[in-house]
């Protein structure tokens, strides 16, 4: 069970919300709701946000409310036709402001029966001088459907510091958002922490994770309903768990451990570099409470571990220190930023005895001078996903940031050239569950706040044009002020409730893990 | 008119219009630039999603209430009116309510002057790190409490016609006991006026001139600014100095008024998010950052605080003019988008949307222009930049986009007193009269090292005054507090005076406890 976000359900917004639909009520007799018989074509580019032009979308997904800047038009009509008929499915109208929402059962339908084809899409705008018809555009709906529940973290795009954040997850075959965990929102010197980091196993939410930091640290552990809080920390271990990855089928999570600095920059491309200055590799069991270490080096960097569908090959990114001459500091890493070239590697592990074998490079980014971060493994075991910059691993922060794929079958490296946006960051990326889509975050709205993008990645290893998670309200992203982070697509939604990740983050101890 | 007629009017109404004048006065003259400052450091909008983060937090939507009647400080006269309304009209329903007799109805100001009080206590967290709504929404929820008492008494009383409010105690009162009651209730009155003002003064004396100052960089009033400082030049404190040092940069005085005020910094009454004493190091950051063309440090700092205190008008206003400046257009669309949807804001969305995609407007705005001539001229790391930001050049820097910047630079050096990198800046002065305060600075170091003379020979223009200080200061060598008040007045804006005598209180330990530590590592996002 998971509580609705409290803005949905308080009695004040209760009111704001009875008020907001007499308004659209009122709005909605005025909208125009059939294709003008008459209007001339125009040949000014369609103005509209979200840009919803010629992607490709999963049957399942909630409407694609859009807006449409037009600034004389006082009215507007949208008509969606399947590619070989002229005779529009659906009919949409908005007033002067442009807001395109549709109704969802008329959508749904509309996706039903267009599934594996296209659809015409129509934008008419009354100008004082008559209706216009902008040239159409398409809308090719997949055959296959994304995963309904993705999770993420919504926080400010801050430098250092964190206030109010939390843990949200939205059915994507709508636009209910639900709350999975939220911090302290009242200022309290003894309540103040972080969470980061969530992450489930195999696309189901029976095991998920999640850290806390600060007050009430450690790492919150849940299976099924239940949840306990546990502590991934020794002498031999940097800092604690950082990033995460689920084994598919063992109780087992491989961490990274980061000790990690920041910089920032006064004039550049970038705004903030965030270095390891040490990490390392740890195999968690969940069951046991026991942590190992996969990795314990001094002259080289392992972060982001990601296993094989199949659990038996762990992928992890790796780099070399850098050359520090005298005396170590991290000041003298963090100058050297530039110079860090994280590869990609993966080994095998044998699930009986819990061994690794000897680690085989994968991407050799660093060759070329660039550098890799947080490889995802498609769910067929054909495709290795990553995230590729001109260095380091921060990369949702850096501007070079695009996705690429190897089949891991022909060693053959390309950038996803559709879904990523050149110089915008593209990162965070995660494969839904039957592998035909990509969900990942990307800063290309207005490199500041990262927004969640999907797309289409086809069986014969194509990537789409990526297009923006649709929100009821086309100028929501427009106003929020937070990023969202870490999407992760999951078959059901989380069963934990609210109650009880607040009552094991505040009122339990982490159970110290035991180090082997 | 009898005199009893007289006596109704003055303790019914001229007292209390006589309480409402006073207040508006207090309220848009002494304490407008105040509230304007808290204005600006508060956000609201009609817009369910963009208030939704302050919705939810505990009494959210009284906060909100109190940010809406806020916005009336878009113009001070007019929030200035807000407040004396409600002051006077919770007085007299507090008078109504308790059934007050004449000759205690002085008593019915004291809880609008305990406000009053409370606005003078708590000093800049009036609004800095605590919610800006809470100033006008107590006030507010006090009026409209009572309105409800006093109605149900008004009820009460029309249905039980002997229940008399006014005027049964008054008959029974002797001139003597009237007489002393009109004393007090004008002793209240005034005392409502003249406490807070006084006690505002004594605990929180750079109240009115910082935010006097913070309102005259609204207006680009630079002129105004350093006006202000030097009219309050020994009161000292870091957020002072540093709107100072914005006045004399933009006005091209730096170099020559910079050490003109006192430079002892004081400690400031106020308490960070967990009530811990704080001395507001980051209040003036982003200002004194933007200023200086470190546009980078100024929207790490900015967006510290949206973080922290969610959005402000303050806030997305300078994200949105940095935005500008770094080129950012789409975000600077949408940081106006959200200042738009704020009431009365119309004015800035309209000067800077058409900049948008325009870098020749942008370089065009005289404002940018300035900043656009000191930003830095090579990749550095904010750390790397000195402490305090507001002249805090990175002291090592080797090339400079022109003059402005590499004085700049020496008077971080000089501030600081970090005299090598001040030597290594100068060279580039030689061959010309370097600015006032640069050769003071020149002239102290020649004693070191005799080949500056040689290098810089108009120095002995400033020997003679240099001897005269010497011996002023001999005396309190030992004594260099005592130094720095008993030679103030005659050598301010001297530098060999502030090299021995100011800043001499440092500020670093302060600096390291400064608020928000304890948020750190929001980690990846």
């Amino acid at each position: 069970m998971v509580t609705k976000r409290n803005h949905t359900t308080s009695l004040p917004s209760l009111m704001a919300m009875v008020c907001g639909w007499a308004f659209l009520l009122i709005a909605c007799t005025s909208k125009p709701s059939a294709v003008p018989a008459a209007f001339t074509e125009t040949t000014d580019s369609l103005a509209m946000y979200p840009d919803y032009r010629d992607v490709t979308i999963p049957p399942n997904i909630a409407p694609l409310n859009f807006k449409v800047t037009d600034a004389s038009a006082t009215e507007f009509v949208v008509a969606f036709a399947p590619a070989a008929s002229q005779e529009p499915a659906l009919v949409c109208g908005a007033t002067d402001d442009g807001k395109i929402d549709m109704d969802s059962l008329a959508w749904r339908q509309l996706l039903t029966d267009a599934k594996g084809r296209s659809l015409t899409v129509s934008v008419y705008a009354h100008r004082p001088t008559g209706w216009v018809h902008y040239q159409p555009f398409t809308l090719a709906v997949a055959e296959e459907n994304i995963d309904a529940y993705l999770s993420y973290r919504l926080i400010e795009p801050g430098y250092e510091l964190y206030r109010q954040l939390g843990l949200y997850q939205r059915d994507l075959t709508n636009f209910t958002e639900k709350v999975i965990y939220e911090n302290n929102r009242a200022f309290s010197d003894e309540d103040n922490h972080c969470i980061n980091c969530h992450n489930y196993q195999a696309y189901d939410t029976d095991r998920m994770l999640f850290h806390v930091r600060a007050s009430h640290g450690g790492t919150i552990v849940t299976h099924g309903a239940e949840a306990h809080k546990v502590g991934i920390k020794h002498d031999s271990i940097l800092t604690s768990g950082v990033y995460p990855s689920w084994h598919p089928t063992l109780p087992l999570v491989a961490f990274s451990t980061n000790k990690t600095g920041q910089v920032f920059h006064m004039k550049h491309a970038e705004k903030i570099e965030v270095l390891d200055e040490a990490s390392d590799l740890l195999l968690y069991d969940a069951d046991q409470n026991t942590v190992s270490h996969i990795f314990h080096t001094s002259d080289r960097l392992e972060t982001f571990p990601c296993w094989a569908p199949d659990g038996k090959r762990l992928f992890f990114c790796s780099a070399k220190m850098p050359q520090i001459e005298g005396e170590y500091s991290p000041m003298k890493v963090a100058l050297r930023y530039d110079t860090l070239l994280y590869d990609i590697y993966s080994m095998p592990f044998d699930p009986i005895t819990r061994t690794f074998g000897e680690p085989q490079l994968e991407v050799n980014a660093s060759a070329d001078g660039h550098s890799t971060s947080f490889p995802r493994i498609s769910p067929d075991g054909r495709y290795l996903l990553y995230t590729r910059g001109d260095y380091g691993q921060f990369h949702i922060w850096h501007t070079s940031a695009d996705l690429w794929v190897k089949a891991l079958m022909d060693e053959g490296e390309r950038p996803l050239a559709q879904a990523s946006a050149p110089g915008a960051a593209d990162s965070y990326h995660t494969w839904s569950s039957n592998g035909r889509w990509i969900v990942f975050a990307s800063r290309r709205d207005d490199n500041n706040y990262s927004r969640v993008f999907i797309s289409y990645f086809d069986r014969e290893g194509r990537d789409h044009k990526a297009f923006l998670l649709p929100q009821r309200d086309p100028d929501y992203n427009a106003l929020l002020l937070k990023s969202y982070n870490v999407p992760e697509l999951t078959k059901r939604a989380v069963q934990v409730s609210v109650e009880t990740l607040n009552h094991v983050v505040y009122h339990t101890d982490p159970e110290p893990a035991t180090y082997e | 008119m009898s005199k009893r007629f007289f006596r109704d009017l003055w303790s019914g109404y001229i007292a209390l219009l006589l309480f409402f004048l006073l207040m508006w006065l207090w309220a848009s003259w002494w304490m407008g630039d105040t509230m304007r400052i808290a204005y600006e450091r508060s956000y609201v909008a009609p817009d369910a999603m963009l208030m939704h983060w302050l919705w939810q937090k505990p009494l959210g939507w009284l906060w909100i209430l109190g940010r809406i009647l806020l916005t009336t400080y878009h113009w001070p006269i007019i929030g200035g009116l807000l407040v004396a309304i409600l002051l006077t009209a919770g007085s007299w329903l507090f008078g109504y309510c308790l059934r007050l007799p004449i000759s205690w109805r002085w008593l019915q100001f004291l809880p609008a002057g305990a406000w009053l009080i409370w606005t003078a206590h708590v000093g800049l967290n009036l609004f800095y790190m605590r919610e800006p709504g809470r100033i006008l929404a107590i006030p507010f929820m006090w009026v409209v409490v009572l309105a409800i008492l006093a109605l149900f008494i008004a009820i009460y009383k029309a249905r039980h016609r002997s229940y008399v409010v006014l005027d049964t105690p008054k008959k029974e009162l002797s001139r003597r006991s009237m007489l002393t009651g009109d004393l007090l209730e004008i002793l209240v009155i005034a005392a409502c006026f003249a406490l807070p003002m006084e006690y505002l003064t004594t605990r929180h004396p750079y109240m009115r001139p910082l935010t006097c100052m913070q309102v005259q960089l609204l207006n680009n009033d630079y002129e105004g600014m350093s006006r202000t400082a030097h009219k309050y030049a020994k009161l000292s404190y870091h957020q002072m100095a540093g709107y100072y040092a914005i006045a004399l940069a933009r006005t091209g005085h730096l170099a020559d008024q910079l050490f003109d005020i006192r430079l002892e910094y004081d400690t400031i009454r106020a308490y960070d998010y967990g009530n811990q004493p704080v001395q507001c190091l980051h209040y003036h950051q982003i200002d004194c950052n933007y200023h200086a063309g470190l546009i980078r440090a100024a929207r790490h700092r900015a967006t510290e605080e949206l973080t922290l205190d969610g959005p402000s008008l303050y806030i997305l206003k300078m994200l949105a003019k940095i935005s500008l400046v770094e080129g950012d257009w789409e975000l600077t669309r949408k940081y106006l988008h959200i200042i738009g949807k704020a009431p009365f804001e119309g004015a800035f969305v309209r000067k800077y949307k058409p900049m948008i995609g325009r870098p020749d407007l942008v370089q065009a705005d005289p404002e940018f222009a300035a900043i656009l001539r000191v930003l830095p001229p090579y990749h550095t790391f904010e750390q790397f930049y000195l402490r305090p930001s507001f002249v805090g050049f990175y002291a090592q820097l080797k090339t400079f986009r022109n003059e402005e910047q590499l004085t700049w630079a020496a008077m971080a050096c000089l501030y600081s007193k970090r005299m090598p990198e001040f030597l290594q800046l100068c060279r580039r002065f030689v061959g010309s009269m370097p600015p006032r305060s640069i050769a003071e600075a020149l002239l102290i170091q020649s004693y070191k090292d005799p080949s500056i003379l040689q290098a810089f020979p108009q120095l002995e223009m400033l020997q003679s005054r240099f001897d005269l200080f010497v011996q002023d200061a001999q005396p309190y060598m030992q004594d260099r507090e005592a130094g720095a008040t008993a030679l103030f007045d005659k050598y301010h804006g001297y530098y060999p005076y502030y090299y021995i005598f100011g800043n001499l209180r440092s500020s670093r330990k302060e600096e390291s406890k400064e608020e928000g530590t304890g948020h750190r590592n929001a980690g990846i996002n």
